[in-house]
């Protein structure tokens, strides 16, 4: 030791007997012994009191301590956790100051660091330890951990080549190496590293037997050579190499589905179909008919499609092939057909697989004489037997030309009126009729042959009602629904079938009560009780929805700590979506943000695969991984939760006094007239709850004082339940937080732009709002997003205060105009008001936008704004309740009582139930 | 119409997946959990609330969950679906000088959908077999088998007399209180 030890006399370095004994600390504090650990530590600090690695491992020790009693479910375990932690927390830092020179410390800081997940501090402490001890490995490998954790790709790659330097005879450090190459996109490089590795083995080694371990790496390592460049002009060169390599390694490759399912895809990708349809069959014999995927690059090979349609097909998911992807000619049906047929195609080779069959119907033209019969004899087989999921399945059929991609894509007809006018929905729905009435008159289908069981008339009803439902017909849909409860009052399904049409047609209330009676009848059936939760979430009835889902969470604890645990997201989000409705915001922020926690564990949760994974060789999932939790944010549960959270704080920006008052009923954009007589309503609701005693729901209000949050009785790790602190951030901040995460990640929907449009321009960043509109047009030129919001863009620049930097305003003034087509903004609108009038179908949304703009720029007269929208007869799409509130808050603010009762004449045509409007 | 393939036995997958005509019972026990019981509850309420003009009351479902034996009280099913059941008790005949006991059918009925088609015998079958297999044993104390029947539902008789041997007992006046006719006989069959 030198001279200038600071630690001199104080143990550094230590005698034998505290030398051991530190060993030992270290030893406990790896077995999670914590206690003898920390016994032991203090008999070290007992003779040297500042010695700083001792300090910092007593400290480690303790926080290890404090994590598991935070981890446990007693509140007073809870705060007695949270005093250690920073007990802990002082001790290492001390321990540091004494010995700023010792590794140890170091990395115990990092340590520490990386439990409060504070990775990017750790890394720095990491570092720090390694410039006094470069050659530890412990501290290298926990720091490579934390680089592929937090994407630090190239410090990484660094890391973990310093690794395979000191340590070249480990397996698992030339893997490493060799995957840290490829996340840095050089899988030509990887390879390489592969080889070296198999060249420093021995012949005849584990390593070249068959073996999962050698399988997985084997098809790792063709993994990465189809992913090389390759020398070949046209840049296949990479899968060349990779189909020929499938050919070594056969004999180390236990799974086959794998390896075969790897050749299928190069065959396809390099145009040798022939080899392709011979994969597909061994496939096929494999037993994997009812995989669509492997249907799907059938289908390519048949077709012989280009590389990028096989690709595209290889990703689709569930029962998706290449004939729901894309609309395909006469030739290529013939010949799909031909394949598919039972003459000599694969329904003769297979005649037991639902899977061809179902795939022989959607491939059939669907005007023709044999789709009929086919669909015929598929419905009667599936009501004879009684297949709830009829409906669903059928609904898979309504493929129609995709809007967006003009005509290149196919998509599924969602909107009623779509769905109305499809053909298979008109065949589908005299076919069933036509059933109805055989089967009512004479207990058989039409086709007569032998009698049916008497449920067939039952589930023909059912089929019924959800055709009807399809096309938002929902008094006959429940007719219908009434049938089948009064034939067998006994099944679920129906009441969930008459839930949904009462939601549907609305009266919320009562599909609430109907769902619960439905789930009555059987109480083990998870599914129907998350269907009733939700029901009543919808139905503004959170008690009646907690006492429902606290039938399945378990017994200890509150359900929403455990609905927290397990990462119910749904449940929040629905939970929030409530208590947005009712106007707590905070609440609702808070069941967001727990939503969006639960993201952030998913993140976290992957840090135990980077050692796991490649210590067991699995390293293709291992790269599926990473990919996944790349994409994570991009996720739907996430989306929503984050688009909520920029509504939400966006509204409160906008509507400071919405915080005040509780209850405001909803926050989109209303009209002043039309938020004032809500807020009327809601006081008058206020004081009647207040007469009426204490009611559950003004005690857990949120925002009523200081002294609520015991009342209330938060769960135990929830310290803000009311979400106070989220309330007291800056607003746009956060909005521009989570809006930025949603461009980034979900940059194909359109909201997401919207919402990053509406958070520009509140911040004066005017061309990033501008840039927002763009990535609108280019996703979706016609919708009411980007047309609501051009009107607000070009009434923004009129009405600023100040301007932005020159540069900015020349960008500004040469490029909006090209969003309204180089017109004026009066033209832009007129030209959106004919394209309305002139599309009978021009959604219900836009609709209301276009109305909005006439009246707020005065390009028409107030009943001008309004035939915009009564000339629809709500015959439109995208016809629902909440699009119909928006509508009709409109015209109640322009149109007075005639223009809102002529409205409400339409509303009960379209929705029979209708409540509450 | 022979052509339902009748069984009976407790739900698994091994028999949903013969769904075709298919038909097997469920059994009430007192070993099953609270909240299974008021589900089958439930299910025999709307099979009842169905079947019969009568109205129970809630204690009878109750009391059904609590006392009964699994073996007498059945859910019919036909293709996953409930839609019959037979509830039966054993109790002391009244009066009896050798304190012997009686089955006694308390209700048994098949939504009017499902019927003609030997559902409702083959669950009185299901009674007499398990009265067969217990007579030395559980039901040793038993001699009769016996149901109240409507006087104007000449049907139930004929099912009850002409298929399974009951006659035809004394007319009890007055049996039912908010149904027209309002009295019934009892109908009986000696098991030994």
């Amino acid at each position: 030791m030198s001279s200038d030890n600071p630690q001199q006399g104080q143990g550094r370095p230590l005698p034998k007997k505290e030398q051991d004994l530190f060993k030992n600390v270290v030893k406990f504090y790896e077995s999670k012994n914590y206690k003898k650990g920390m016994k032991n530590a203090d008999q070290i600090l007992k003779r040297f009191p500042n010695h700083g690695e001792t300090l910092c491992m007593k400290g480690l020790i303790l926080n290890g301590m404090a994590i598991s009693a935070v981890g446990g479910s007693k509140d007073k375990k809870r705060e007695e956790g949270e005093e250690m932690k920073k007990e802990a927390v002082e001790l290492v830092k001390r321990g540091l100051m004494m010995d700023m020179r010792s590794h140890v410390c170091w990395h115990v800081y990092g340590l520490l660091h990386r439990s409060s997940q504070n990775y990017t501090e750790a890394i720095k402490a990491y570092k720090q330890a390694l410039r006094i001890d470069e050659e530890n490995l412990q501290i290298l490998r926990d720091m490579s951990l934390l680089q592929i954790q937090m994407r630090d790709l190239i410090g990484f790659k660094e890391t973990r080549l310093r690794i395979l330097t000191l340590r070249p005879s480990s397996k698992v450090h030339w893997l490493s190496y060799a995957l840290s190459v490829h996340v840095n996109g050089d899988a030509e490089a990887a390879v390489g590293i592969l080889d070296s590795y198999f060249g420093t083995l021995e012949e005849g080694c584990e390593e070249f037997q068959k073996n999962f371990e050698s399988s997985e790496l084997a098809l790792y390592k063709n993994q990465l050579l189809s992913e090389t460049k390759g020398e070949d002009e046209d840049g296949l060169g990479g899968v060349r190499k990779a189909l020929e390599h499938l050919d070594e390694i056969e004999t180390v490759v236990v799974d086959q589905t794998g390896w075969l399912k790897a050749k299928l895809s190069y065959q396809l990708q390099l145009g040798k179909f022939e080899d392709a349809k011979d994969t597909v069959f061994i496939l096929f014999e494999r037993g994997l008919t009812e995989e669509h995927r492997v249907h799907g690059a059938y289908m390519c090979a048949l077709l012989k499609c280009d590389r990028a349609t096989c690709l595209e097909v290889e990703k689709m998911k569930g029962t998706g092939t290449l004939v729901t992807l894309r609309p395909i000619s006469e030739e290529e049906r013939n010949i799909l057909l031909d394949a598919y047929g039972s003459k000599h195609g694969l329904s003769k080779l297979y005649p037991r697989s639902n899977g061809i069959k179902r795939i022989y119907i959607t491939i059939l033209p669907t005007n023709g004489e044999e789709f009929k019969t086919a669909i015929d004899k598929y419905c009667q087989k599936q009501i004879t037997k009684g297949v709830p999921s009829l409906g669903a399945d059928l609904s898979s059929l309504y493929l129609m030309e995709d809007s967006l991609s003009s005509g290149s894509r196919l998509m599924l007809a969602a909107d009623p009126l779509d769905v109305n006018a499809h053909p298979v929905h008109v065949l589908l729905v005299d076919l069933i009729e036509a059933y109805i009435t055989s089967l009512s008159s004479n207990n058989s289908f039409p086709s007569g042959d032998g009698e049916c069981p008497p449920s067939a008339l039952l589930w023909a009803w059912y089929l019924r009602s959800i055709l009807h439902e399809q096309v938002a017909e929902y008094a006959q849909g429940i007719t219908l629904i009434n049938k089948c409860i009064d034939h067998t009052p006994t099944a679920v399904d129906f009441y969930e079938l008459k839930a949904r049409l009462l939601e549907a047609g609305g009266d919320i209330q009562q599909a609430a009560d109907v769902i619960d009676a439905g789930r009555d009848l059987d109480h083990q059936d998870r599914y129907i009780n998350n269907q009733t939760t939700k029901t009543f979430l919808r139905a503004g009835r959170d008690e009646d929805a907690k006492k429902r889902i606290a039938l399945f969470t378990r017994e200890q604890g509150t359900p929403e700590q455990y609905l927290y645990d397990m990462q119910c997201a749904w449940y929040e989000l629905e939970l929030a979506d409530l208590l947005r409705r009712k106007g707590e915001f905070g609440r609702s922020l808070r069941k967001y943000m727990a939503v969006v926690k639960h993201y952030e564990d998913y993140h976290e949760d992957q840090f135990d695969f980077h050692s796991y994974c490649i210590r067991k060789v699995t390293m293709r999932a291992y790269c599926d991984l990473l990919r996944f939790e790349d994409d994570l944010w991009g996720l739907p549960n996430y989306g929503r939760a984050a688009e909520e959270i920029v509504k939400i704080y966006l509204y409160i920006h906008d509507n400071p006094s919405a915080l005040e008052s509780d209850a405001e009923p909803d926050y989109s954009k209303m009209t002043p007239a039309e938020r004032k007589k809500a807020k009327n309503m809601a006081r008058k609701k206020k004081n009647a709850a207040g007469k009426g005693g204490s009611k559950s729901d003004t005690k857990s209000n949120s925002n009523g004082g200081s002294g609520n949050v015991k009342k209330s009785k938060p769960h135990a790790i929830d310290e803000d339940p009311s979400g106070k602190e989220l309330l007291a951030l800056n607003y746009l901040d956060e909005a521009k937080k989570y809006a930025a995460i949603l461009a980034r990640h979900s940059p194909k929907s359109v909201s997401s732009w919207a919402l990053q449009y509406d958070v520009s321009v509140r911040r004066g960043k005017m061309l990033m709002g501008l840039q927002s509109l763009f990535k609108m047009k280019s996703i979706d030129s016609n919708c009411h997003q980007l047309f609501s919001r051009v009107v607000d863009f070009s009434r923004r620049l009129e009405s600023r205060s100040s301007k932005c930097h020159d540069t900015s305003e020349e960008i500004i003034s040469a490029e909006f105009p090209k969003l309204m087509g180089g017109n004026t903004l009066s033209e832009f609108v007129n030209s959106a008001i004919e394209r309305v009038k002139s599309d009978a179908a021009t959604d219900l949304p836009m609709r209301t936008a276009v109305a909005k703009a006439i009246v707020t720029l005065g390009e028409g007269s107030a009943p001008d704004s309004l035939s915009v929208i009564l000339d629809s007869k709500l015959n439109c799409r995208c016809v629902n309740v909440d699009s119909c509130r928006e509508a009709l808050e409109f015209i109640a603010s322009v149109g007075g009582d005639s223009g809102k009762g002529q409205f409400q004449a339409l509303l009960v045509t379209k929705f029979p139930f209708l409540k509450d409007f | 119409m022979g052509k339902l393939s009748v069984d009976f036995g407790m739900i698994n997958s091994d028999n949903i997946e013969q769904l075709q005509p298919y038909l097997c019972s469920y059994i009430i026990t007192k070993k099953t959990n609270e909240n299974a019981q008021q589900q089958q509850q439930q299910q025999l309420k709307k099979i009842n609330q169905a079947c019969f003009p009568v109205a129970y009351g809630d204690s009878f479902y109750r009391d059904m969950a609590k006392k009964s034996d699994e073996n007498l009280c059945k859910f019919a099913y036909y293709s996953g679906l409930a839609i019959g059941a037979i509830c039966t008790r054993v109790e002391p005949i009244p009066d009896d000088p050798n304190g012997r006991s009686r089955l006694y059918i308390m209700t048994i009925g098949v939504l009017a959908a499902y019927r003609n088609h030997g559902i409702g015998s083959k669950m009185v079958e299901s009674i007499m077999e398990y009265y067969e297999n217990e007579k030395d044993g559980k039901l040793s104390t038993v001699d009769e088998i016996m149901v109240h029947t409507q006087t104007s539902n000449v049907d139930a008789m004929k099912f009850y007399m002409d298929r399974f041997g009951f006659e035809k007992g004394e007319l009890v006046e007055n049996y039912y209180k908010r149904i027209d006719p309002p009295h019934c006989y009892i109908l009986r069959k000696k098991l030994r």
